[in-house]
C-alpha cells in the first residue's frame, strides 16, 4: 500500500492570522512513517523555529507553497483562497474547516477539481457531537476581550462598591453556554480570582433566546441595564435582525457589544443579510476592537444603519487570538483522524460502518456528504 | 477472535420508578460483535419490553437467573450494584457500571478485595479530561422541564400572553449549569416553548450567577425576590455550607419552584456535616421527585437540625436522566458502542494507556488505572 504524503501549507489570510499546527502535531504525523512537507515559514507567525518541526524527524521537510499543496493529504485549518485550490492534485484530499452546510459553493468547487475532502467542522461522533471544535475559545477569548474594553469604558470595574456587572447573552446554544461560563469569570480566571479576593461584586449573566428577543419592551428594559451585550445567536434567517440599531441607543454609554456569531453583511441581495446586532463592524484577527468613532463604521454597506454605536469587539476567528492554545487543541483533536486515514490507506477505505473514527470521518467526507446528510447538494 | 465471549445484563433493582434497561437494538449490537448476551429474568419488563423484542431472530440472546447474569465475563449495569451484590460477580468478571471511584471509596476497596476487574463509566474521559459517557444535558433538561410543569400546573396565569417572561435563576455555571440555562430559555421543553410562542406568550429569561454573586446576601435577595424558578446547579467547594440558607427561601415568591439539579445528599454524621446546596429541601428519586410545601416527606427525610420552616415547591431527583428512560438509554448506547467494541475485542487486561483514542479513554476508567494513580 502506497504511503500517503501530507502537506501543510500556510494560511495566507489577514496579517493577524498567525496560526499553524504545532511541531508536536507534525512530529506525531511524521512518526506514522509518512513524508511531510511544510511550506517555508510554517510556524513563523507564532515564532516557532523551523528546526522545531524538522529537528527530530527525518520524514518532515520544508518546501514551497505549491509543493505543500500537491501532497496526497493537505491539512490547512481555514479553507484555501480561490487561487490556492487549483494547486491541489486531482484525487488528493483536503482536510480543512469547509463548512459544507453553509458553503454549497465550496462543495461544487471541490467536486469540479475532483478532490476528496474532510470538513473538520463536520467530524462528529455517534451522538452528533463535533470532535474538532474550539467553541470554548470562541466564548472565552471574546468575553476576555470584551471585559478588557469594559475596563476602559467603565473605570469603576474594580470598585468594590459597584453593583454586579450585567452581561446579557443573546442565544443559549453551544457558544452562548461557553460565553456564560466565561462571563461569570470575566473571561479571565486570574482576574476573577483577584476580584473575589478584593470583594468586588461579581457578574450576573442574563440569557435570552428568540422567544424573548422578539419582545421589544422586554428587550429595551434588559438593554438599559446591560454592561456587556453578547451576540451568540444562530439565526435560521440571517436577514432578520435581533437588535435593530435603534435599540442600541438604550444601552448605557459605557456598554460593550461582543460579537461571537460573526455573521457577515451582504447588501447585494433583495433581502440583505445583516448581523444580528445591526450596525456593528465585522472584525478579524488584524482588528477586533472598535470604539464608536472608528472609521470601520463608515465602511459598512449602505443598507446598514450605524447611527447608534457602542464600543464593539468582533472577530471572525476568535480562537486565533491565542494561536498556540488554539492549535494545541486542534492538534489533539485532528491527530486521531489523520492516523485513521493513514492506517486505512487513504479516504477511499474509510468505512461508514467501521470503527468510531471511521464513522466520524465518513460523516465529514465530501464523497459521503449527500448520503450522510440525506440531502442533495 | 474476541477476548470476551459473554455479556451479562442484570436488573438494577433500585426504586420502582427506575425503568432504564439497555434497549433491544443495543443488545443486538452486542451480539453482532460476536458475544452471547444473558438477560436476567424480567430485565425486559423493567423497561416495558418483551423478551421477544430482545430475542427476535437472534439466537445469541439468552434469559437467565440473576446469579448467572452476574457470573459473566463482562457485566454491564448502568447504576452500580448494592454493596452485597458485589459478591455475585464471577471470578474474573469485568464489571462495567457507574462506580464513581472518587466519591465511593468503599466500592473501590470492595472490588480490590475481591480481585475484580472494573470499568467505571463516569471515568471514561478523553485526553482533555472530558467525560465521554454522560448525560448532563438530560439532568438539566429533565429537571427544568419538571420545574416548568409544576409552575404551569400551579400558576397557569404566569404563562399568559401579557405576563412578564418567566424568570429562572441558575446558581452554578459548570456543565449542568450551562445546560440548565439552555433549557431554561426554552421553558424546559421545545414543545412547550413553541406552544407558548404560538399563543403570543412572553417566554423565559435565564439569569446565571456564580460564586462571586451567590455569596452576597443583598444581591441574592434581589435575585430571589424576582425568581419564578430557582435552580441549584452548583458544585460547592465546601459542601458543609449551603449556597441558599433556608431563611433566604422566604425571599422567593410563594409560587416559585426550586429545581434541584445538584442532588447533594444530607450527611449529618460526616465531620463537618454535609448539607444540601439549597438548605431544607428534600431529596427525590425516580419514584417521587415533586414535593409540595405541605408534603409529609419534608419531615420524614430531612435530618433533625436542618431548618425547613421556609418552603416552596421542590423538584429533586437523584437520577434526572431516568425520567425519560428510553431517550436516556438510547443516548448512553450511542456513547457506549465504541467502548464496548474495543473492550470485547481486546479484553480488560490488554487495555493500554498507550493505545488509540478510545483505548486510552477506556483505560483511564479501569480500576487498575485508578489504583495506580
Amino acid at each position: 500500500m502506497k504511503r500517503m504524503s501530507v502537506g501543510f501549507p500556510r494560511m495566507h489570510k489577514e496579517r493577524g492570522e498567525r496560526r499553524d499546527f504545532l511541531p508536536t502535531f507534525v512530529r506525531r504525523i511524521s512518526e506514522l512513517g509518512v513524508p511531510v512537507i511544510l511550506e517555508q515559514g510554517y510556524g513563523s507567525g507564532m515564532d516557532i523555529s523551523a528546526r522545531s518541526y524538522t529537528g527530530t524527524t527525518k520524514n518532515a521537510r520544508f518546501g514551497s507553497h505549491e509543493e505543500a499543496y500537491s501532497q496526497d493529504l493537505v491539512i490547512v485549518l481555514r479553507y484555501p483562497n480561490d487561487d490556492e485550490l487549483p494547486l491541489l492534485r486531482s484525487g488528493s484530499c483536503l482536510m480543512s474547516m469547509i463548512h459544507f452546510p453553509t458553503r454549497p459553493g465550496r462543495i461544487k468547487q471541490l467536486k469540479e477539481f475532483n478532490l476528496e475532502a474532510v470538513s473538520l467542522d463536520s467530524v462528529k461522533d455517534d451522538t452528533g457531537r463535533r470532535l474538532v471544535e474550539n467553541l470554548r475559545a470562541v466564548g472565552w477569548n471574546g468575553v476576555e476581550t470584551a471585559f478588557m474594553v469594559l475596563g476602559k469604558t467603565f473605570p469603576g470595574l474594580e470598585n468594590r462598591n459597584r453593583r454586579p456587572v450585567h452581561v446579557t447573552i443573546l442565544g443559549s446554544g453551544g457558544v452562548g453556554a461557553h460565553a456564560m461560563q466565561a462571563a461569570i469569570r470575566y473571561g479571565d480566571t486570574k482576574l476573577w480570582e483577584r476580584m473575589v479576593r478584593q470583594a468586588v461584586p461579581g457578574v450576573r449573566v442574563t440569557v435570552v433566546d428568540y422567544d424573548v428577543t422578539c419582545i421589544e419592551h422586554e428587550m429595551l428594559g434588559i438593554l438599559e441595564e446591560t454592561d456587556v451585550l453578547v451576540d451568540a445567536t444562530q439565526r435560521p434567517d440571517p436577514t432578520k435582525v435581533v437588535i435593530p440599531n435603534d435599540w442600541i441607543a438604550h444601552l448605557p454609554e459605557h456598554a460593550v457589544i461582543l460579537d461571537l456569531s460573526v455573521d457577515p453583511y451582504d447588501c447585494t441581495e433583495n433581502s440583505p443579510t445583516i448581523k444580528a446586532i445591526e450596525g456593528i463592524p465585522h472584525g478579524d484577527l488584524d482588528q477586533y476592537i472598535y470604539y464608536p468613532e472608528d472609521k470601520a463604521y463608515d465602511l459598512l454597506p449602505g443598507c446598514v444603519s450605524t447611527r447608534h454605536r457602542r464600543a464593539t469587539v468582533s472577530c471572525y476567528s476568535w480562537p486565533g487570538i491565542h494561536p498556540e492554545d488554539c492549535m494545541g487543541i486542534y492538534g489533539k483533536q485532528v491527530f486521531p483522524l489523520v492516523r485513521v486515514l493513514m492506517e486505512a490507506g487513504g479516504p477511499t477505505n474509510i468505512d461508514p460502518r467501521g470503527t468510531f473514527f471511521h464513522r466520524a470521518l465518513s460523516r465529514a467526507m465530501l464523497s459521503h456528504w449527500p448520503t450522510a446528510q440525506g440531502e442533495s447538494v | 477472535m474476541n477476548a470476551l465471549q459473554s455479556v451479562g445484563l442484570p436488573r438494577m433493582m433500585k426504586e420502582q420508578g427506575e425503568r432504564r434497561v439497555f434497549l433491544p437494538d443495543f443488545v443486538h449490537f452486542l451480539t453482532a460483535l460476536g458475544v452471547e448476551v444473558f438477560l436476567e429474568e424480567g430485565y425486559w419488563s423493567d423497561g416495558g419490553f418483551t423478551i421477544e423484542e430482545y430475542q427476535r431472530d437472534n439466537p445469541h440472546v439468552h434469559r437467565c437467573s440473576r446469579e448467572e447474569a452476574f457470573d459473566r465475563e463482562l457485566v454491564l449495569i448502568l447504576r452500580a450494584p448494592e454493596r452485597h451484590e458485589f459478591n455475585l460477580l464471577g471470578r474474573g468478571s469485568c464489571l462495567v457500571t457507574m462506580l464513581h471511584y472518587n466519591t465511593r471509596p468503599w466500592r473501590v476497596q470492595r472490588l480490590k478485595d475481591l480481585g475484580m476487574r472494573a470499568v467505571s463509566l463516569d471515568s471514561i474521559t478523553d485526553d482533555n479530561n472530558l467525560r465521554l459517557v454522560e448525560n448532563m444535558r438530560a439532568v438539566a433538561w429533565n429537571g427544568i422541564d419538571a420545574a416548568f410543569t409544576e409552575l404551569e400546573r400551579s400558576h397557569p396565569h404566569l404563562f399568559e400572553r401579557y405576563s412578564c417572561p418567566i424568570r429562572v435563576i441558575v446558581l452554578g455555571t459548570g456543565i449542568v449549569g450551562k445546560y440548565a440555562v439552555e433549557a431554561a430559555t426554552k421553558m424546559g421543553s421545545l414543545n412547550r416553548n413553541e406552544g407558548y410562542m404560538e399563543k403570543g406568550g412572553t417566554g423565559s429569561v435565564a439569569v446565571a450567577a456564580g460564586r462571586s454573586v451567590t455569596s452576597r446576601t443583598s444581591i441574592m435577595r434581589t435575585l430571589l425576590e424576582s425568581a419564578d424558578i430557582l435552580v441549584d446547579a452548583t458544585r460547592r467547594r465546601n459542601p458543609s455550607i449551603p449556597v441558599v440558607p433556608n431563611s433566604w427561601i422566604a425571599w422567593l415568591p410563594p409560587h416559585a419552584v426550586v429545581a434541584d439539579l445538584a442532588v447533594d445528599p444530607y450527611l449529618p454524621n460526616d465531620r463537618p456535616p454535609v448539607v444540601r446546596g439549597v438548605e431544607g429541601i428534600p431529596q427525590g428519586n425516580l419514584d417521587k421527585y415533586v414535593f409540595l410545601p405541605e408534603d409529609p416527606d419534608w419531615e420524614r427525610d430531612i435530618p433533625d437540625g436542618v431548618p425547613t420552616q421556609n418552603r416552596r415547591t421542590v423538584v429533586s431527583c437523584y437520577s434526572w436522566p431516568g425520567v425519560h428512560p428510553q431517550q436516556c438509554m438510547e443516548h448512553y448506547s450511542r456513547q457506549l458502542k465504541p467502548f464496548m467494541e474495543l473492550l470485547i475485542e481486546k479484553g480488560y487486561d490488554a487495555l493500554s494507556p498507550e493505545g488509540g483514542y478510545i483505548e486510552r479513554a477506556l483505560y483511564r476508567a479501569t480500576l487498575r488505572a485508578w489504583l495506580s494513580r
